[in-house]
């Protein structure tokens, strides 16, 4: 598969044997399910270092789950007063139970990790340049459904862990009151609470609430998740195939390609064999956790959320309002407005951009662990405004912490890239870098760095006995 | 205006309304009526809290104190983000993102946006001290025994 070369001798599949082509073509088009594919595919499509495979490890990932999801729903019971014992029961009594409550589980945790490493990819080799910011934006919202997915099935075994994390979720969501609250418009306006009964469905986490989340995760989301996939999938096909660099955007029918059959279906079946045969290992070794069951009264302490949302949990430990809210909804838009403000298309298709955009990659990385670090640094030592200025305003909690301080720097950090540079691409190469590592750092932090009142320990070896 | 026009005109803007109208009656099905108000909680005789104590009503998140004037009650809820609150010795702890509060129920240091509500206590006629989650007061205010 020599792509580099092929630019001179054109390698083209029009000369080959009219019937081969047409058995190998046929086997596509005449299936339903195969013609998710094009008939041909282009050999840079199939370099395994430009995809890795992650959009296809997600696709197998989402099937695991809803094999698995299956079987746990049938023996799950949705109620406050039986879902811990039937949780229980998959475990313990139920054949097999355990190792798919464990798949599930291991896939789910798989996803979240995958579908952060397709991001990266994706942004990187500029595939939401050109045609393709539609299928950016699609696939942004199914990274959102993603994270949705797993917290409303964190709630279901309704134990310590579940209780408490979504007890914190669901007060985030009505942290926008934090606000309201200060310009005392609360009791007239109040999206906040608005958002929590949508979520909840009551001010404390019960019943209701374990019923919406259960309608959520198992009808509503996957079937959102379903639908979105198609497109996603359709859209590919629209764009022309997965994206490529400049000097192969002209390749036309056969030239640089590949028939579908068999070629990719081998690699498509690899991939599928690969994903359930890690999953199941890991399925095997490790049981997914399932802790005392939920007591409104006494919290976990430390009370920490779903690990990937620990460096959300950081930041609201700065301010509920900045850190649950402001924060993350800037993130959101800006990751939905990257392929409407960057219009640079010469760059698609190569990772980072080339050298000088991987250096840029780089010393913005260094850049914002640096300025991440020295804030917790001092944060940690030294502590906060609050510390220093007892009964100083809400405002400067709220406004002036390490949360907003860092997205403000970064931004500028960003802009004045751009202007320098005079290119929009490298612009938003510095934002998503500084943002990427920031929210790496966060959550590290939250994962392994706090204890107990969610004060900074070195290693949990520290943490004082309760 | 002609027949043709007047009659698509009428037409499309039912269609409109009715969808509208579908569309807000069944969004409101996801917003459940609440009851609004508290309830009120009895909590029992004043002699079975100790004097000078904080003791932690259980499922109705709140701590009673008492001392040898009398009784007030406050919200054991953090203001943050709704962890119940731990006593330490001056005060109280949240146990989530570790917000502090004095005895007062004031904000000392974290993220807690406000201070912790005082909820109004009384007696019922057949003496039982009784705590009103609905009702506000101050945190001086305490319902006198002696």
């Amino acid at each position: 598969m020599d792509v580099e070369t092929s630019g001179k001798e054109q390698n083209t599949l029009d000369q080959q044997v009219p019937s081969v082509r047409k058995r190998r073509v046929g086997r596509i088009t005449q299936n339903f399910f195969l013609h998710i594919h094009d008939t041909r595919v282009h050999l840079h499509s199939l370099k395994p270092t430009y995809t890795f495979g992650l959009g296809m490890i997600l696709g197998f990932l989402f099937l695991i789950m809803i094999f698995t999801g299956v079987i746990l729903m049938i023996y799950y019971t949705p109620s406050v007063e039986t879902a811990y014992q039937s949780v229980k029961n998959i475990v313990f009594i139920v054949p097999g139970g355990r190792i798919v409550r464990n798949m599930h589980w291991w896939a789910s945790q798989g996803m979240v990790i995958v579908v952060f490493l397709h991001l990266l990819r994706v942004f990187y080799t500029g595939s939401y340049l050109g045609n393709r910011s539609l299928n950016w934006v699609i696939g942004v919202v199914m990274l959102i459904v993603t994270l949705l997915s797993n917290f409303s099935g964190y709630l279901l075994p309704w134990d310590q862990l579940a209780y408490w994390a979504v007890t914190i979720g669901s007060n985030i969501a009505a942290s926008a009151r934090e606000l309201t609250d200060l310009l005392g418009i609360t009791s007239v306006i109040d999206p906040g609470g608005f958002l929590k009964k949508l979520l909840i469905g009551g001010e404390t986490v019960g019943q209701p609430a374990l019923s919406r989340f259960f309608a959520l995760h198992v009808i509503f989301l996957p079937l959102t998740m379903l639908v979105l996939m198609s497109v996603h999938f359709w859209r590919i096909r629209k764009d022309g195939g997965l994206s490529r660099p400049a000097q192969y955007a002209g390749d036309k029918g056969g030239t640089n390609k590949w028939y579908a059959w068999p070629v990719l279906m081998w690699t498509e079946l690899g991939i599928l064999i690969l994903v359930v045969v890690v999953v199941l290992f890991i399925a095997l070794l490790t049981d997914a956790p399932l802790l005392e069951q939920a007591n409104p009264s006494f919290p976990e302490n430390p009370a920490k959320s779903p690990w990937y949302f620990l460096g959300i949990q950081e930041l609201v430990s700065y301010s509920a309002f900045s850190g649950g809210l402001l924060i993350p909804v800037l993130y959101l838009v800006f990751l939905f407005s990257i392929p409407y403000k960057d219009r640079e298309d010469r760059y698609v298709g190569e990772w980072f951009s080339g050298r000088k955009g991987l250096k840029l990659v780089l010393y913005s990385a260094g850049f914002a662990l640096l300025l991440v670090i020295s804030q917790l640094f001092v944060m940690v030592r030294y502590g906060w405004f609050r510390d220093w200025f007892p009964g100083i305003s809400q405002w400067f909690v709220i406004l002036l912490n390490p949360a907003t301080i860092t997205a403000v720097i970064f931004i500028l950090l960003a802009e004045f890239t751009r202007r320098r540079m005079n290119s929009t691409r490298m612009g938003s190469l510095v934002l998503f870098t500084c943002a990427f590592v920031a929210l790496v750092v966060f959550t590290v932090v939250g994962i392994w760095f706090r204890g107990p009142n969610w004060e900074f320990f070195w290693s949990t070896n520290h943490w004082p006995v309760l | 205006m002609k027949r043709r026009h007047f009659i698509k005109k009428s037409a499309s803007t039912f269609v409109v309304v009715a969808g509208a109208l579908v569309a807000v009656s069944y969004l409101r099905q996801f917003f459940p009526r609440l009851a609004g108000e508290k309830r009120r909680v009895a909590i029992g005789a004043p002699r079975q809290f100790p004097v000078d104590t904080y003791t932690y009503i259980d499922e109705h998140n709140f701590y009673v104190y008492r001392d040898h004037e009398g009784i007030k009650a406050v919200s054991a809820v953090c203001t943050h983000l709704g962890c119940i609150l731990e006593k330490s010795t001056d005060g109280f702890e949240c146990p989530c993102h570790g917000s502090c509060y004095n005895n007062n129920g004031e904000v000392l240091s974290g993220p807690a946006p406000r201070n912790l509500p005082w909820y109004q206590v009384s007696r019922a006629a057949d003496g039982k001290i009784v705590v009103d989650p609905g009702k506000i007061v101050g945190a001086e205010d305490k319902f006198l025994t002696s």
